[in-house]
C-alpha cells in the first residue's frame, strides 16, 4: 500500500506542475526553444512595439474570439498558401495587399495609395504609401513588392496561385522599382489585371530574401513567427488550438489608425456542435460558417445573431462526357431538369441558398439574371429530352435503354460529406422517376481526387463537388478543350464557341464590352450542361451581439476586423 | 532484472524498425498525393510538380525510404507537408497536451474502476451491485464521442443557458482566453475546469470496463484459502480485502494498464475532435487524410514504441505486485 500511496503523491505533484507550468505571462515573453529565426525577429517586434502608446478612447479595448473548424494551414506565408482562412488573415489581419475591395466590390487603395496604367495596358505603376512599417520597424517599400512578385512567379517557389500573373512579363524583366515607393510592372493587355494585387499580401524582403525559394514553404516565418505590416501583430500560435494577434499601435492613421480591439484570437474547434455551444455560451464571439441546421438554435438565442451573406462558392455535379451515356448534352440537361433543385436547397440548406446555373456568383458584375429560369424542374421535359436522345425504350425494371440495349445507368461519386451524400441520394431518387438508374458511391477524398483528376483514369460518371471562385472568374481550366486532358478537365468539354468565349473574356478590359459575351458564355454553359450546377449556398455567420460593426460579406469574414469594437461595459476578456 | 530490461529493449529495436518499414511502404502504396490539397484550377501542373520536388516526393520509393530511415535514426522526422513545420517541433508542441488529457483520464479511470469493482465484489449480488453492473454496462457500451457530446449539451450549454448555473464547464480548448493573465491558482483551476469534461468522457468508458475486470478477479481471489485464513485470524474486513486480496486480484487489471498505456501518447481522435483538444490522435488522423507522410510516419513510430514500452511496463509491474514473478 505504501508504494501505491507514493505513486499517487508523485503523480499528483506532477499533475499540478503540468497544469500550472504551461502558461507564460505577457511582459516576460520567452522565445526559448523556438527556431533561431524566431528568437531573432520576435524580440525585435516586441522592442519596436513597446515604443508606441496604445490608443485611448471609449471604443478601444477588449478581445474578440473567432472560432472556425480548421487550422490556418499555411499560416501567414502568402508565398505558399492558397487556403481560405490563411488568405483572409494575411489580407486583413497580419499583412497588407496593394489594393483591396470596398463594400461595392470596387478596387480601393490600401498599401498602394494610387496606381495608373498606360493606354494599351502594358505598364502598371503603383505609388505606395510611405507610412507603412513592418512590425519590427523596417519600412515597407517597393522593394518588398518586387521581392513578393519575383518569389511568387519563381517556379522554384511553387506558389499555388502563380497563374495570377500569367499575363504579366515573368521574372526581373517584368518589374522595375522606380524609387522606394514607386514600382512598375509590365504585362499584356487583359481583364482584371489588378485582382492578383487584391488577392496577394506583400511579404517582407528584409527577412526572407536569403531563404532559397524552394525552402520558403517550410520556413518558420509562416507558422511560428510571422512579421507583418497590417493592423494586427502576431503574438502566438498553438498548433490545432489558436492563433493570437494583438493590436498594432503604429498602424497608419490615414488608413484609420490602430484597430479598436486590443487582442484578436482565432480558435480552432473542429466539431460544429462544440463550436455552436461555445458561441451560444459566449466563449466564442464569431462562429465562421455554421451549418444550416444550426441556424435555428443561433437565431433563437438572445446573445447572438445569425448573419447570412452571398459567398463565392457553388456546389455542382460534374458530368464526364467521355462516358457514352453522358456524351449527349440533351441527356445532361435532362438530368438537371429532372432534379428539383429548389427542394434540395430548402431541405439541405434550410433555404439559405439560390439555384445556380453557371459558375458566376450572383453578386458578380457579370452575373446573368436571364438564365435563372433556363432549366426549371420539369420531369416531363426531361423525359422528352431522353426520348429524343435515343433512350426511349423502358426496360422491365423501369430503367431506360437505347437501341443497342444499354441501360441508362450512372454512378455519382462524392467524398465523405453529409451534404454531398444527400445531394447524390436525392438525385438518385428523383432521377429514378424518369427512368435513370443512379448509383451513389462514396470515395475517400484523396482517392477521389486521384480518380477524377488523372487524365488517363477519369474513373467516374458524375461527381459531387464544390468550387470557390475568386473575384476574377475564369473557367478556362474547367471547360476549354485545350484543358481536356489536364487535371480539372473533368467534364471533357469540347466546344469551339465556348473556347472562343473563354479565350476572349479574359482579354477584354472594358466591362460594358465584355458583358454581352459573359452572358453568352453563361447561356452556352446552360446549353452544354457540363455540370449540373446546384446552388450558391448563402454563407452563414454567428455573431455575439457584444461585438459591434462586424460586417460579413463576399469579401470574407475578416474584411473589417479592424473596425470591430466592444462597448467597455460588455468586455468580458 | 537489469539484464532482462536491456534484453527486452534491444529486442524491440528490430521490431520498431520493421514496423516503420512496413508502414512506410504501405503508405506509399495508398492512392492520393500530398500536394492534392493544393490542386485547384489555375494551379498549373508545373507548380504541383515543383512542390513535389521541394518536398522530395519526386524520388523513387526506395530512395525516399533510405533517406527517411537515415534521418529518422538520427532523430529527425522531416518536415510536415501540410503544416510546413518540422515534425519534431509539432510533436513537441502537441504531445504534452495529449499526455495531460490521457494521464488524467487513465488515473481517473483506474481509481474509480478499481474502487467500484472492489465495492461490487464485497457486496456481491446485492441490489447496489446489480445496479452498478447495469450502469457500468451502460457506459461501457456507449461510444465515447456520443457521451462527450451529451456532456457538452448538459454541462456546458444547458447548465449555462437554461439552468443558469453559476459554474459551468467550457465545451472546448485547454485553457480560457486570458489564461495568461490569471493568478497561478486561478490558472490551475482554469485548467481543471477545461480538463473535466474530456477526461470524464474518456474515463467513464474505461472505468466501466475496469470495474468489470476488478469485480470478477476479486471475487475469485476472495474464495481462496489464504483469504479465509486471514478472516479466521480475526483481521478486520478492510485489511483482509485491501491488504491480502486486492494485491493478487490486481494482476489482470495491470494487464489492462499495459494495454492502455500506449493510448497515453496516441490520444483519441474522437474526444480530441469533439473537445477541440489539440492532441496526437487528431494530428495523425488529419495527416492521414492529407497524405502528410512525415507526420503519419512519426505518429506510427511513436505508437509502436509506446505499445512495446506499455507491455514492458505491465510485465515489470507484475513483479512488483506478485513477488513470485521474477525476471532474470
Amino acid at each position: 500500500m505504501r508504494t501505491i500511496r507514493r505513486v499517487v503523491s508523485v503523480l499528483s505533484t506532477l499533475a499540478v506542475l503540468a497544469l500550472a507550468g504551461c502558461g507564460d505571462t505577457e511582459g516576460t515573453r520567452s522565445y526559448a526553444g523556438m527556431p533561431a529565426f524566431c528568437q531573432e525577429v520576435l524580440p525585435a517586434v516586441d522592442a519596436y512595439m513597446a515604443d508606441f502608446e496604445q490608443p485611448t478612447g471609449e471604443r478601444y479595448g477588449g478581445t474578440a474570439v473567432v472560432g472556425g473548424i480548421g487550422e490556418i494551414a499555411d499560416g501567414m506565408n502568402a508565398l505558399v498558401s492558397s487556403d481560405y482562412s490563411a488568405n483572409q488573415h494575411q489580407l486583413f489581419v497580419n499583412l497588407m495587399s496593394l489594393v483591396r475591395l470596398d463594400e461595392a466590390l470596387e478596387l480601393a487603395p490600401y498599401l498602394a495609395h494610387s496606381w495608373e496604367v498606360n493606354d494599351d495596358i502594358t505598364e502598371l505603376t503603383f505609388q505606395l504609401r510611405d507610412d507603412i512599417v513592418w512590425h519590427d520597424g523596417t519600412p515597407t517599400t517597393a522593394h518588398d513588392v518586387e521581392f513578393t512578385y519575383l518569389r511568387a512567379t519563381d517556379p522554384q517557389t511553387a506558389f499555388p496561385n502563380a497563374a495570377f500573373w500569367s499575363n504579366y512579363v515573368r521574372g526581373p524583366d517584368g518589374v522595375e522599382v522606380l524609387d522606394d515607393h514607386t514600382i512598375r510592372f509590365r504585362l499584356q493587355e487583359h481583364a482584371d489585371y489588378m485582382d492578383s494585387w487584391r488577392a496577394t499580401a506583400i511579404m517582407p524582403r528584409h527577412l526572407l530574401e536569403d531563404v532559397p525559394p524552394s525552402e520558403l514553404r517550410q520556413h518558420p516565418f509562416g507558422t511560428r513567427c510571422p512579421v507583418g505590416n497590417g493592423p494586427f501583430v502576431f503574438a502566438e500560435h498553438r498548433p490545432d488550438a489558436s492563433w493570437t494577434f494583438r493590436r498594432n499601435p503604429a498602424f497608419s492613421e490615414e488608413l484609420g489608425g490602430p484597430p479598436y480591439l486590443e487582442r484578436y484570437i482565432y480558435r480552432i474547434i473542429p466539431e460544429p456542435t462544440t463550436l455552436a455551444t461555445e458561441l451560444l455560451t459566449g466563449n466564442v464571439d464569431v462562429y465562421i460558417a455554421p451549418l444550416p441546421d444550426q441556424a435555428p438554435a443561433i437565431e433563437a438565442s438572445s446573445e447572438v445573431e445569425l448573419r447570412d451573406f452571398a459567398f463565392r462558392n457553388y456546389v455542382f455535379v460534374g458530368w464526364n462526357s467521355r462516358r457514352p451515356q453522358l456524351a449527349d448534352a440533351r441527356v445532361r440537361r435532362a438530368l438537371t431538369q429532372a432534379t428539383n433543385r429548389q427542394q434540395i436547397i430548402d431541405a439541405l440548406l434550410g433555404g439559405y441558398g439560390s439555384i445556380a446555373n453557371a459558375g458566376v456568383p450572383p453578386f458578380h458584375w457579370a452575373y446573368h439574371e436571364g438564365i435563372e429560369d433556363a432549366l426549371p424542374y420539369n420531369p416531363e421535359e426531361a423525359r422528352r429530352l431522353l426520348d429524343e436522345a435515343g433512350w426511349s425504350e423502358i426496360g422491365p425494371d423501369g430503367i431506360r435503354m437505347n437501341a443497342e440495349g444499354d441501360r441508362l445507368e450512372i454512378s455519382i461519386k462524392y467524398n465523405p460529406n453529409q451534404q454531398r451524400q444527400d445531394v447524390a441520394e436525392i438525385m438518385q431518387s428523383q432521377l429514378r422517376d424518369i427512368g435513370v438508374a443512379v448509383r451513389p458511391q462514396v470515395v475517400e477524398w484523396a482517392t477521389l481526387l486521384n480518380q477524377i483528376n488523372s487524365p488517363d483514369l477519369r474513373d467516374f460518371d458524375g461527381v459531387v463537388m464544390g468550387w470557390v471562385t475568386e473575384f476574377k472568374v475564369d473557367d478556362h481550366d474547367l471547360f476549354h478543350s485545350e484543358k481536356r486532358d489536364t487535371p480539372f478537365g473533368w467534364a471533357g468539354t469540347e466546344d469551339e464557341r465556348l473556347d472562343f468565349l473563354l479565350d476572349t473574356l479574359q482579354l477584354i478590359v472594358d466591362r460594358d464590352e465584355a458583358l454581352p459575351l459573359w452572358h453568352e458564355y453563361q447561356e452556352r454553359l446552360v446549353e452544354l450542361q457540363p455540370y449540373t450546377y446546384f446552388f450558391f449556398p448563402q454563407r452563414l455567420g454567428g455573431v455575439n451581439t457584444r461585438l459591434r460593426d462586424v460586417s460579413l460579406d463576399a469579401r470574407g469574414e475578416w474584411v473589417n476586423l479592424k473596425d470591430w469594437w466592444i462597448p467597455a461595459d460588455e468586455r468580458i476578456r | 532484472m537489469g539484464r532482462y530490461l536491456i534484453r527486452r529493449l534491444l529486442g524491440a529495436i528490430p521490431l520498431v524498425l520493421g514496423i516503420a518499414t512496413i508502414i512506410f511502404f504501405v503508405l506509399s502504396l495508398a492512392p492520393g498525393d500530398p500536394v492534392s490539397i493544393y490542386t485547384a484550377p489555375n494551379v498549373s501542373s508545373e507548380v504541383l510538380e515543383q512542390m513535389r520536388q521541394n518536398m522530395g516526393l519526386d524520388q523513387p520509393v526506395h530512395v525516399r525510404y533510405v533517406r527517411w530511415m537515415g534521418s529518422m535514426i538520427q532523430g529527425d522526422f522531416g518536415v510536415s507537408f501540410a503544416r510546413n513545420q518540422p515534425v519534431r517541433e509539432i510533436v513537441q508542441q502537441i504531445l504534452p497536451n495529449t499526455l495531460i488529457l490521457s494521464l488524467s483520464a487513465i488515473t481517473l479511470a483506474f481509481l474509480t474502476g478499481i474502487l467500484i469493482g472492489v465495492f461490487q465484489a464485497v457486496r456481491q449480488n446485492s441490489l447496489i451491485d446489480n445496479s452498478l453492473s447495469v450502469v457500468a454496462l451502460f457506459f461501457y457500451s456507449m461510444p465515447s464521442f456520443w457521451l462527450a457530446l451529451m456532456l457538452i449539451l448538459i454541462f456546458s450549454l444547458t447548465a449555462r443557458n437554461v439552468w443558469d448555473w453559476p459554474f459551468y464547464f467550457p465545451a472546448s480548448g485547454m485553457t480560457s482566453v486570458g489564461h495568461e493573465f490569471m493568478s497561478p491558482l486561478e490558472q490551475v483551476g482554469d485548467r481543471l475546469r477545461h480538463l473535466a469534461l474530456p477526461s470524464i468522457s474518456l474515463a467513464l468508458v474505461l472505468a466501466a470496463g475496469i470495474a468489470r475486470y476488478m469485480r470478477g478477479s476479486l471475487l475469485e481471489v476472495i474464495r481462496q484459502d489464504y483469504v479465509r485464513t486471514a478472516r479466521a485470524k480475526g483481521l478486520p474486513e478492510r485489511t483482509v480485502i485491501f491488504k491480502h486480496a486486492l494485491r493478487n486480484a490486481l494482476i489482470p487489471v495491470v494487464t489492462l494498464l499495459g494495454l492502455y498505456l500506449p493510448f497515453l501518447f496516441s490520444g483519441t481522435v474522437f474526444i480530441e475532435t469533439v473537445f477541440a483538444w489539440p492532441g496526437m490522435g487528431k494530428l495523425v488522423v488529419d495527416a492521414i487524410g492529407q497524405r502528410d507522410y512525415p507526420v503519419v510516419m512519426a505518429g506510427a513510430f511513436i505508437f509502436a514504441v509506446m505499445v512495446i514500452i506499455g507491455n514492458l511496463v505491465a510485465d515489470l509491474l507484475y513483479s512488483v505486485i506478485d513477488p513470485r514473478i521474477r525476471y532474470e
